[in-house]
């Protein structure tokens, strides 16, 4: 493709223009952007925002647009380090992006339930978790229907519904921190903690 | 678009003065990969009172801009013959010849001063072939704004010659772990891997960045009450409110281009759907459900449809849908997995992650389908999350490898990529700020 560069016409009208804006041969036209600027100087300005507010953008220039002045990250970002909560029953463990309670997790969904049943003042949450893979908000509300999962089991095993809540992690808490099926496994999990 | 209007505007003053009906403008072919590069040379600045080494810094940030865009060629100020100074400020010309010797085809000059916390900045492009002026501005601010000032100046450079106003001052909020806390904390960085620092510091889970498109606020999911809901954080006076309390887990996916709802995902009774609510406050709407998890709601930049994620049909695949109206259509295909689409402010493409070959990858597709393309994969590790940058043609993605990743931008042809900010921990959810 040849040409790309023909600036000829434009650059002679528009410097032209500019040229008898400025009244003068010698001098030409600089735009002011200040915030005293000539309200005209605005005037082919578009702000690149959109909808309310967005107008703020071009003429009083910076002052609106940069944010003040920011203190230094307080900490840069880091090494992982996620905590657990200890729980005495066994996590419920699921297939990749599947929320099914398996029979292993029915087990365990028995054993909670009938602690529940003799314990009736306890109050239970279920957290959902998942494994490293897939994006975080997918993540996010597949560890919820992991956890609801779990949490229609146990009621269908005799638990009142008002002792359990839940709360999904997605893939931001993993108990195991490797990068391997094993810890995968052990990652996608329905966790619990009693409140 | 938007800034072809300005764009307009802008031209329309120059013409009412000489009506002309046709004038070709110096141009770049932004779509022609490989095409030939504007020679550009940025002199020295010309400082009044301040500190002396704005000289260079300043045209160093100019330059710098300049180069990631790919489409100039800086012409080194080792070669450079002429000292520019005041005078070239009030009537003295340049002597054109003398860089169109070593190379260039532009210049741009520069001045600066800076009283107590005033700080004033005059720069100009000029045509060194025709000796004219092709754009000039004069900003004033205080001096921390600086890098933004000479940021705008580089926008008009390429919008000068492009015709598509530039990216440069924009900024990717994002999550990753920070040191200490077990958390995750929202970070904000410029395009130019510039002033990183942290938006929240609350050290509980900070997640899923949304920026309003006038830039002035970023829609968040916090943990910090011990369940997530979702705030909406002024980026400028750390203002901040809460928007959406309802529903178990939630994730903001976009605004509408007015600013008036925002678009999420809310999860009730473990069943996620799209809901959109009123940013000034009220009720959630939903706007797409069904049995399956539908999450990451992307508007498209006329506001009547979006793309989202659903595993109605077994896998996670992307959607799009006219808000309001029954029916979608599945856009992604030949992947069992398919999530956090961005549709580009552009219009024509949307950008979302596809498992392939056990990877996560970058792909982008039309938005009725057709034209599914490849745009960032790595042999050794996973690149997901994309978001398109203002104009269009950038993609920002995360990189991950082994639980390390980085943040990476790749132009939307996939040709072109750099790394954004490297050594993050668990980093996801970059979004691009709208243009500035």
């Amino acid at each position: 493709m040849k040409g790309t560069f023909s600036w000829k016409w434009a650059v002679i009208v528009v410097s032209i223009a500019a040229l008898m804006a400025a009244g003068c041969a010698k001098k030409q036209t600089v735009k002011s952007e200040g915030a005293q600027g000539a309200p005209g100087a605005a005037a082919g300005q578009a702000a690149p925002g959109a909808g309310a507010g967005a107008a703020v953008k071009e003429s009083p220039v910076p002052a609106a647009a940069a944010p003040a002045v920011q203190p230094p990250p307080a900490a840069a970002p880091g090494i992982a380090v996620t905590e657990e909560r200890p729980s005495q029953f066994d996590d419920v463990r699921f297939d990749f992006d599947k929320s099914e309670v398996k029979d292993e997790g029915r087990k365990t969904c028995q054993v909670v339930a009938d602690f529940m049943k003799k314990n009736p003042k306890a109050k239970l949450l279920i957290e959902g978790h998942c494994d490293e893979r897939g994006t975080p908000e997918y993540n996010m509300a597949l560890g919820e229907r992991r956890a609801t999962a779990v949490m229609t089991y146990l009621v269908s095993l005799g638990v009142p519904k008002a002792d359990l809540s839940t709360v999904s992690f997605g893939k931001e808490k993993p108990l195991d921190p490797g990068h391997n099926e094993e810890a995968w496994a052990k990652n996608r999990r329905a966790h619990f903690v009693l409140k | 678009m938007r800034t072809i209007g300005a764009a307009a505007g802008v031209l329309l003053v120059a013409l009412s003065l000489f009506p002309s009906p046709a004038f070709p403008v110096l141009y770049i072919d932004i779509n022609s990969p490989g095409g030939k590069r504007m020679p550009i040379a940025v002199a020295d600045f010309v400082v009044g009172p301040g500190d002396p080494s704005l000289s260079r810094r300043i045209p160093k940030i100019l330059s710098d801009d300049l180069a990631l865009t790919e489409l100039f060629d800086l012409v080194p100020s080792t070669a450079h013959m002429e000292t520019v100074t005041a005078a070239h400020f009030s009537g003295k010309p340049l002597s054109f010849p003398g860089w169109k010797m070593i190379g260039a085809e532009a210049v741009v000059i520069g001045n600066v001063s800076v009283r107590g916390d005033r700080l004033s900045v005059e720069m100009r492009l000029y045509d060194a072939t025709q000796g004219t002026l092709m754009v000039g501005k004069r900003y004033s601010g205080t001096p921390a704004q600086l890098r933004s000032i000479v940021h705008r100046f580089a926008n008009e450079i390429v919008f000068t010659f492009t015709g598509v106003r530039g990216v440069f001052g924009t900024e990717i909020a994002f999550s990753a772990r920070s040191g200490k806390s077990r958390g995750k904390e929202i970070y904000i960085v410029g395009m130019d891997g510039q002033d990183l620092r942290k938006m929240t510091d609350n050290r509980s889970f900070n997640l899923f960045p949304r920026w309003s498109p006038d830039g002035q606020w970023v829609a968040y999911t916090s943990y910090r009450t011990g369940v997530p809901n979702i705030y909406l954080r002024n980026v400028s006076t750390g203002a901040e409110k809460e928007v959406v309390r309802f529903g178990g887990s939630k994730a903001p996916g976009g605004f509408s281009p007015d600013g008036v709802w925002l678009f999420a995902g809310v999860s009730v009774a473990g069943n996620s759907d799209i809901y959109r609510v009123r940013v000034v406050g009220g009720t959630l709407e939903k706007v797409a459900d069904g049995w399956g998890l539908e999450v990451s709601p992307s508007p498209s930049p006329d506001g009547r449809r979006i793309a989202f994620v659903s595993d109605r049909g077994g896998s996670p695949q992307v959607y799009v849908k006219s808000i309001g109206a029954a029916g979608e259509t599945r856009i992604s295909n030949g992947t069992n997995y398919a999530t956090s689409p961005s549709w580009s402010p552009a219009g024509d493409r949307i950008a979302y992650t596809a498992r392939s070959g056990g990877r996560f990858v970058i792909m982008t597709v039309a938005p009725d389908g057709s034209g599914s393309r490849d745009v960032a994969s790595a042999p050794d590790g996973d690149c997901e999350d994309p978001s398109f940058s203002p104009d269009g043609r950038s993609l920002v993605y995360t990189y991950r490898k082994r639980g390390y990743s980085s943040l990476k931008i790749i132009s939307s042809d996939g040709r072109r990529q750099r790394t954004l900010v490297s050594g993050l921990v668990d980093a996801g959810s970059p979004a691009w700020s709208p243009g500035r």
